[in-house]
C-alpha cells in the first residue's frame, strides 16, 4: 500500500515504479473489461430465427431464442380471466404454436409482424417470455369507402 | 410564391454562401487577409438567415396544412393541431435535417461573429471547418436525399397526420432539439481542433476556445438523454425508461466520450498532458455524432426511432469515413509536434484518477458499441440473425457505472501529482463515513443485490464528498472575505463556477444512478383481468377500475380506463387508454401516471373488451423514485449552467487563488 501513497517528489523505487503502476493498472482495467464485454456477448445473444430456421435447426426445449413471423389469420385468442395468450406464428412455410400469460401489446394484431422470445416446451409449443408486435408504420390507405377500422361497431 | 419555393429557394441561395464563406474563410486563414475574414462573417451570417428562412417556409407550410409539400402531406393532416404541427419540423428525417442545418449554420455564424475576435487565424480556420461541414448538409436538403420541399406527387385532401407516437406528448418538442443542439454544438471543438492541426499551432489554445461549447454540448445532449428516456417512459408504455435500443446506445456514446473529454482537458490544462488522446476524444466524440445520426437515419438497424430507408445512409457513411480518415491523418502527420512532456503523477493523484476514469468512459463507448453492432457484424460474416438486448449491457455497463461512481468521490478530492496519507485521511473521513452509513441505511431499509446497495453507498460517499467541498469553500470565504454563509455560498459559483458547477452536476448524476438503481430493483408489477367496479392490490395501494368509456376527438378516437388509485396518501384517477389515430393501423396506449417524490404509481391498460366494455386487463407497477431521474437530468443542467457561465470580470485577487487553494486542502 505505501507504494500507492508515495507523495509528490518520491523517486521511483526499484522494480515497478508508481507511474509504471499506473499505466499497467489502465491497461488491466481495460482488458479486463474487454474480456468480460465479450463473454457477456457470447452468453447473452439471443439468435433471431423464422419458424422454419427453429425447426431445421431443431431448436431443443429450454433453448432461447427469438422467433418471428406474422401472426396467423383466427389464431390469436386472449383468455382474459387467466391472462393466458396464445396465438399461432407463421413464416408462410412453417407455423409455430405459442403460448405466453399477459395481455398482447397493443400492436399485436393478427396479420402482422410479430417477434416472440422464449424456448420451446418439451410439447412443441413455444412458451413466450416476451411477446413483441412490430411497428407496421407504412400507410395503407383505406378502400374507397371504407369504415375506418376504429369506428366500427 | 408558395412556402416550397420560398424554402427550397432559400436553401439554394444558403449553399451558395457556404460554398463562398468555405473559399473565403480558407484564402483568410492562409494569407491571414482581414477581407477574406470580412466575406467569411457575411457569408455566414447570410447563410444563417436563409436556412433560418427556409426553416421558418417549413413551419409556416405545416400550420397552414399546405400539402403541396410531400414531407407536410405524409406528416401533418387538417387536424393536426398547431403546436404538434409546428414540433413536426423534427418528426420525420427531411425535416430533422433541416433542423440541423440551421443549428451548424448559427454555430458557424457565432464563430464567425465571435470566435475570430480572441483567435483570428485558428477561429477562422476552424470557420473553413465548419463551412464545409455546412455544405455538406445543405448539400442533402438541395438534392432528393433529404430534399424537405419535394412536391407532393399529387395534392391529396388531407395529409396523413404525424407519427402517432410523436403526437401523443408534449416532450416531443424538447428531446429531438436538446439532443441535435448537443450533437451539431460538438462539431466546433472538432473544428477548432483540426483547425489547430492543419496550423500546427501544437499548444491547447483550440481547447481554451472551445471549453465552453464542448459543456454546453456536453450539457445538452445529457439533458436530451434524459428528455427521451422520460418521453419513453411517459409515452410507451412499457414502465421503462431506458432499452439500450441502438438509438438510445448512439446518442449515448458521443455523452460518454464527451464526458471523458470534459475530465481529461483539465489534465492538459493544469499538467500539459495527455494532447493526443484529447484530440483522439474530440475526434471520437465528432464521429459518433454522425454515427448516431447515420443509424438513425439509414434504416439498418431494428428501432423504435428508424426513420424510413432513404438515399441519405450511404451518403452520412461517406460523410463520417471522410471525416475519420482526415482527421486521423492530421494527427499522425502532427504525432510529433504532440508529445507530451513530463510524466503522469502518482497512483494516487488527481490526474491518475482522471486517466483510469478516462479508460473507463471509453471502454463503456466501446462495449456499447459492440453490443449495438454486433447483430449487424454477426449477420454479415455467418448471415445469422441474432439480437444483443438489455443482459450483455446491463452485465458490463453497471460495473463500469459503478466503478466511475466511486471515482467520481475520489478525484475531486485528490490534489494534483500526489497526495500524503494525512491528505488522504482529511479528505477521505467524512465521505467514507456517509458511503458506510448509507450502505448501511439501504441494507436495514431491504435493499436487495449488490448492485443497488453499492450505488446507495457510493452516491452517499459522492454527496459526502460535495458537501465537504461546499462547506470548506463557504468557510474559507468566510475567513479570507468575511463573507457570511449565503453570500459566500453564492460567490463560491460566481467566482469559480466551472469548479463548483461540477459538482453540482456530480450531485445530479448521484440522483440518476440513485433512481436507476431504486426503480431497476424495487418495482412491484402486477397484472390482473378486471371488470368495471373491480380492483387489485398492488405494492400498498388498491387499484380500481370504475369504467371504461370511449372519448371521441377530432383527430382520433380514444378507449380510456377510469383508474382510482388508493393509497395511504388520498385517492389519485388516472385515466390509461389506447389511442386510434386514422393515419396507424396500430392504436397507440397511454399509460396513466400519478407522480410522486418517493415512488410512481404507472397504470396501462393492456387488453379490454373490444365488444362490449365488459373487462379490461389492467398492469400496474410501482416504481420507486423514478422521478428522481428526470430532476437528476435537471440538475446536470442547472451545474453545466454554472459552470458555463463567464466568471465576473477579474479584479487582481491573490485571495480568490487562495481561497481555492484552502477549499481544495492542496499543500
Amino acid at each position: 500500500v505505501s507504494a500507492l501513497v508515495s507523495p509528490e517528489g518520491t523517486a521511483p523505487r526499484k522494480g515497478i515504479g508508481p507511474r509504471r503502476l499506473v499505466a499497467l493498472a489502465a491497461l488491466a482495467l481495460a482488458i479486463g473489461i474487454g474480456f468480460v464485454a465479450a463473454q457477456s456477448l457470447a452468453g447473452t445473444a439471443v439468435y433471431y430465427l423464422t419458424p422454419t430456421e427453429a425447426k431445421e435447426r431443431g431448436l431443443g426445449p429450454g433453448q432461447t431464442a427469438r422467433l418471428g413471423g406474422q401472426v396467423e389469420a383466427g389464431s390469436l385468442r386472449y383468455e382474459p380471466a387467466s391472462r393466458d395468450l396464445r396465438f399461432v406464428i407463421g413464416d408462410g412455410v412453417s407455423r409455430v404454436e405459442v403460448v405466453g400469460t399477459g395481455a398482447p401489446p397493443g400492436l399485436l394484431r393478427e396479420g402482422a409482424g410479430a417477434v416472440v422470445e422464449g424456448s420451446f416446451g418439451a410439447d412443441g409449443v413455444f412458451r413466450a417470455t416476451q411477446v413483441i408486435a412490430k411497428h407496421d408504420e407504412v400507410y395503407q390507405a383505406p378502400p374507397p369507402g371504407a369504415t375506418p377500422s376504429h369506428r366500427k361497431p | 410564391m408558395s412556402w416550397g419555393e420560398l424554402g427550397a429557394g432559400a436553401l439554394r441561395a444558403a449553399l451558395l454562401f457556404a460554398v463562398l464563406g468555405a473559399g473565403a474563410s480558407a484564402f483568410a486563414a492562409r494569407y491571414r487577409d482581414v477581407r477574406g475574414l470580412l466575406s467569411a462573417r457575411w457569408c455566414a451570417l447570410l447563410a444563417l438567415g436563409l436556412v433560418a428562412l427556409a426553416d421558418l417556409a417549413m413551419i409556416g407550410a405545416l400550420v397552414t396544412h399546405d400539402f403541396r409539400i410531400a414531407y407536410v402531406a405524409s406528416n401533418n393532416a387538417l387536424e393536426t393541431p398547431v403546436f404538434y404541427s409546428v414540433i413536426s419540423l423534427w418528426a420525420a428525417l427531411e425535416g430533422s435535417i433541416l433542423l440541423w442545418t440551421l443549428v451548424l449554420a448559427a454555430a458557424t455564424a457565432f464563430v464567425a461573429w465571435r470566435g475570430t475576435v480572441s483567435m483570428p487565424r485558428l477561429a477562422t480556420a476552424a470557420l473553413g471547418i465548419l463551412f464545409v461541414m455546412l455544405t455538406f448538409f445543405l448539400l442533402l436538403v438541395t438534392t432528393p436525399a433529404a430534399d424537405p420541399f419535394t412536391p407532393s406527387a399529387f395534392v391529396p385532401e388531407n395529409g396523413r397526420g404525424p407519427n402517432a407516437l410523436l403526437q401523443n406528448n408534449p416532450l416531443m418538442a424538447l428531446h429531438p432539439p436538446l439532443l441535435y443542439l448537443g450533437y451539431v454544438l460538438f462539431s466546433v471543438p472538432f473544428a477548432y481542433a483540426m483547425a489547430s492541426l492543419i496550423l500546427g499551432e501544437g499548444g491547447d489554445r483550440w481547447l481554451v476556445a472551445t471549453r465552453r461549447y464542448a459543456l454546453v454540448s456536453w450539457a445538452l445532449l445529457g439533458t436530451g438523454i434524459v428528455a427521451g428516456a422520460w418521453w419513453s417512459y411517459a409515452v410507451l408504455g412499457w414502465g421503462g425508461y431506458w432499452a439500450w435500443d441502438p438509438v438510445e446506445n448512439a446518442a449515448i456514446m458521443p455523452w460518454l466520450t464527451a464526458t471523458a473529454y470534459l475530465h481529461s482537458v483539465m489534465v492538459e490544462e493544469k499538467r500539459r498532458l495527455l494532447r493526443t488522446w484529447n484530440l483522439a476524444l474530440v475526434i471520437g466524440t465528432f464521429a459518433l455524432t454522425i454515427l448516431g445520426t447515420f443509424l438513425t437515419r439509414s434504416g439498418i438497424v431494428n428501432s423504435v426511432h428508424a426513420f424510413s430507408l432513404s438515399a441519405i445512409g450511404p451518403l452520412l457513411l461517406g460523410y463520417l469515413v471522410a471525416i475519420l480518415v482526415a482527421s486521423c491523418g492530421l494527427l499522425l502527420w502532427r504525432s510529433r509536434e504532440l508529445a507530451d512532456r513530463g510524466a503522469l503523477g502518482a497512483p494516487l493523484s488527481r490526474e491518475a484518477v482522471f486517466l483510469f476514469q478516462n479508460v473507463l468512459f471509453v471502454a463503456a463507448t466501446l462495449t456499447v458499441l459492440l453490443g449495438t453492432l454486433y447483430p449487424l457484424i454477426a449477420e454479415a460474416l455467418s448471415g445469422t440473425q441474432l439480437s444483443i438486448g438489455a443482459p450483455y449491457f446491463d452485465r458490463v455497463e453497471v460495473p463500469i457505472a459503478l466503478a466511475l461512481l466511486f471515482l467520481m468521490g475520489v478525484g475531486p478530492q485528490l490534489p494534483w501529482h500526489g497526495a500524503s496519507r494525512a491528505t488522504l485521511e482529511r479528505q477521505f473521513a467524512l465521505p467514507a463515513s456517509a458511503g458506510a452509513a448509507g450502505a448501511v441505511l439501504a441494507v436495514v431499509a431491504g435493499t436487495r443485490g449488490v448492485a443497488p446497495v453499492l450505488t446507495y453507498a457510493l452516491g452517499a460517499f459522492v454527496a459526502g464528498t460535495v458537501a465537504q467541498e461546499m462547506a470548506r469553500g463557504i468557510r474559507a470565504r468566510g475567513v479570507l472575505h468575511g463573507e457570511r454563509g449565503g453570500q459566500a455560498f453564492v460567490a463560491l459559483f460566481r467566482r469559480n463556477g466551472r469548479r463548483y458547477g461540477g459538482y453540482v452536476v456530480h450531485l445530479g448524476v448521484v440522483l440518476i444512478a440513485v433512481a436507476i438503481a431504486a426503480s431497476q430493483s424495487g418495482t412491484v408489477e402486477v397484472e390482473q383481468t378486471l371488470a368495471p367496479g373491480g380492483s387489485m392490490a398492488v405494492a400498498g395501494r388498491v387499484v380500481t377500475l370504475d369504467a371504461i368509456r370511449d372519448v371521441e376527438e377530432p383527430q382520433r378516437l380514444r378507449v380510456v380506463a377510469d383508474v382510482r388509485v388508493s393509497g395511504p396518501a388520498g385517492d389519485t384517477r388516472l385515466e390509461p387508454s389506447f389511442a386510434f389515430y386514422p393515419n396507424a393501423t396500430q392504436p397507440v396506449g397511454t399509460p396513466g401516471i400519478s407522480a410522486g417524490a418517493g415512488e410512481d404509481v404507472y397504470v396501462i391498460l393492456a387488453a379490454y373488451d373490444q365488444r362490449g366494455r365488459a373487462w379490461a386487463t389492467m398492469r400496474a407497477r410501482v416504481i420507486p423514485l423514478v422521478s428522481w431521474l428526470w430532476v437528476g437530468g435537471a440538475v446536470i443542467g442547472l451545474g453545466s449552467v454554472l459552470a458555463a457561465l463567464p466568471p465576473p470580470r477579474r479584479r487582481p485577487a491573490r485571495s480568490a487563488q487562495l481561497a481555492e487553494t484552502v477549499a481544495a486542502g492542496a499543500e
